[in-house]
């Protein structure tokens, strides 16, 4: 078939675009992964017994996780359609992972020395939520990559990445249900470290499934 | 050819419902793409036009991921980059399959300047049977969505809905994918 009569099958009958509404859809794709991660922090790790003491910590952990997705939540939606400048929102990111450092230096200054080490690794042997959030993030991660069929991603590695540490944060948020441990020195490194596990997966691996 | 601002109004018209403008944007987006693509593979011009064609559909089928107040051409030519990429990427695949270099094929002097090495026809063969009706009625055919409609007994909206998604999966048919 010639270009010509290409165009002219293209454009014959066209009719008006329907409004996309990307916001609205990302947001109710994105609360349900939010209950998808709950339910299973529910079922599979259990709802922390001292929840109801715990009240304040489990919060501020739910809220930090929001405010890192909230914080990347502008690159990806730049990212998921064609030819968007990127600009501040870059920038926001490395502000906002920057200022985690920087809590986590002053919250371990502020511990004695020898209490330091047990602070930082919430006085775990290992700190599981690196591997059990990106766990937890998958459920949304995938339904991110079945949102975006109808977007048109054109960098896929950055877009596979942001949609990772998209779903990383809110696996955190889920996470925050389960997360034993309340020291702010192990939420700004850990929680932080396993969103970038989840930004690192999605370059890897979402990308893959969002080729059109 | 047209700039940035007639380009844009063009699209902003088609996304209203226009067809004459839409045609236009297509048929301008067509001559810059078609340089865009020939001057990256520059000893391939077949394949450049395969890209055109390729990338024309992607226009059209994503033209509502356009946003009036994102310059148009950084649209399209994220758009066309991409296709490009992908293309490239396909190449590189292929080519290490056959080592012995089966692929390279001979080059046809007579190489009429917009046929593209596919043919859409015969892909459009391949849409599943719904899509394939839907397409042939309206888009080649020239019947009304209605029309179509009481000769297929669908709906109007699957109609439209059966077209948008053949369109989407033709893109990817000359893109090489299913086709194996």
């Amino acid at each position: 078939m010639k270009t010509d009569k290409l165009i002219d099958m293209l454009s014959r009958g066209v009719e008006p675009a329907e409004k996309p509404r990307w916001k609205r859809k990302l947001a109710i794709t994105l609360l349900v992964g939010l209950v998808v991660g709950a339910v299973l922090v529910t079922i599979g790790l259990g709802v922390r017994p001292d929840i109801g003491a715990a009240r304040m910590p489990v919060m501020w952990k739910t809220l930090f996780s929001a405010a890192a997705a909230v914080v990347i939540l502008p690159l990806a939606l730049q990212l998921m359609r064609p030819g968007r400048p990127l600009g501040w929102r870059i920038g926001a990111v490395v502000i906002f992972f920057a200022l985690c450092a920087l809590a986590t230096i002053v919250a371990l200054m502020g511990e004695m020395p020898e209490r330091r080490w047990e602070a930082w690794m919430g006085g775990a042997a290992f700190p599981w939520c690196v591997v059990l959030i990106p766990v937890i993030a998958a459920p949304t991660a995938a339904l991110l990559v079945w949102l975006l069929r109808a977007f048109a991603p054109t960098r896929l590695t950055m877009t596979g990445a942001a949609i990772g540490a998209l779903s990383g944060g809110v696996g955190a948020m889920a996470y925050a249900m389960y997360c034993p441990t309340d020291s702010v020195a192990f939420v700004t490194t850990w929680y932080s470290l396993a969103i970038a596990v989840c930004a690192a997966l999605g370059a890897l691996i979402v990308s893959k499934f969002l080729r059109w | 050819m047209a700039d940035e601002a007639e380009l844009r109004a063009l699209v902003l018209k088609g996304l209203a419902g226009d067809e004459a403008a839409h045609r236009a944007f297509l048929t301008e987006a067509a001559a810059l793409l078609r340089a865009f693509f020939r001057n990256r593979l520059r000893s391939r011009p077949e394949d450049a036009e395969d890209l055109v064609q390729e990338t024309l559909v992607a226009l059209h089928t994503r033209r509502d991921s356009y946003d009036p107040q994102y310059p148009l051409t950084a649209w399209m030519y994220a758009i066309a980059r991409y296709r490009l990429i992908d293309f490239l990427r396909r190449a590189g695949r292929r080519n290490h399959a056959s080592l012995d270099g089966i692929d390279v094929g001979e080059v046809d002097p007579v190489y009429e300047a917009t046929d593209a090495k596919h043919d859409v026809s015969v892909l459009l063969g391949q849409l599943p049977e719904k899509q394939r009706k839907a397409i042939q009625l309206v888009k080649l055919e020239e019947k009304s969505v209605r029309d179509a409609a009481a000769e297929t007994g669908l709906t109007e909206s699957d109609i439209k809905i059966s077209i948008h998604r053949g369109l989407k999966t033709l893109m990817r048919l000359m893109a090489g994918e299913g086709a194996a």
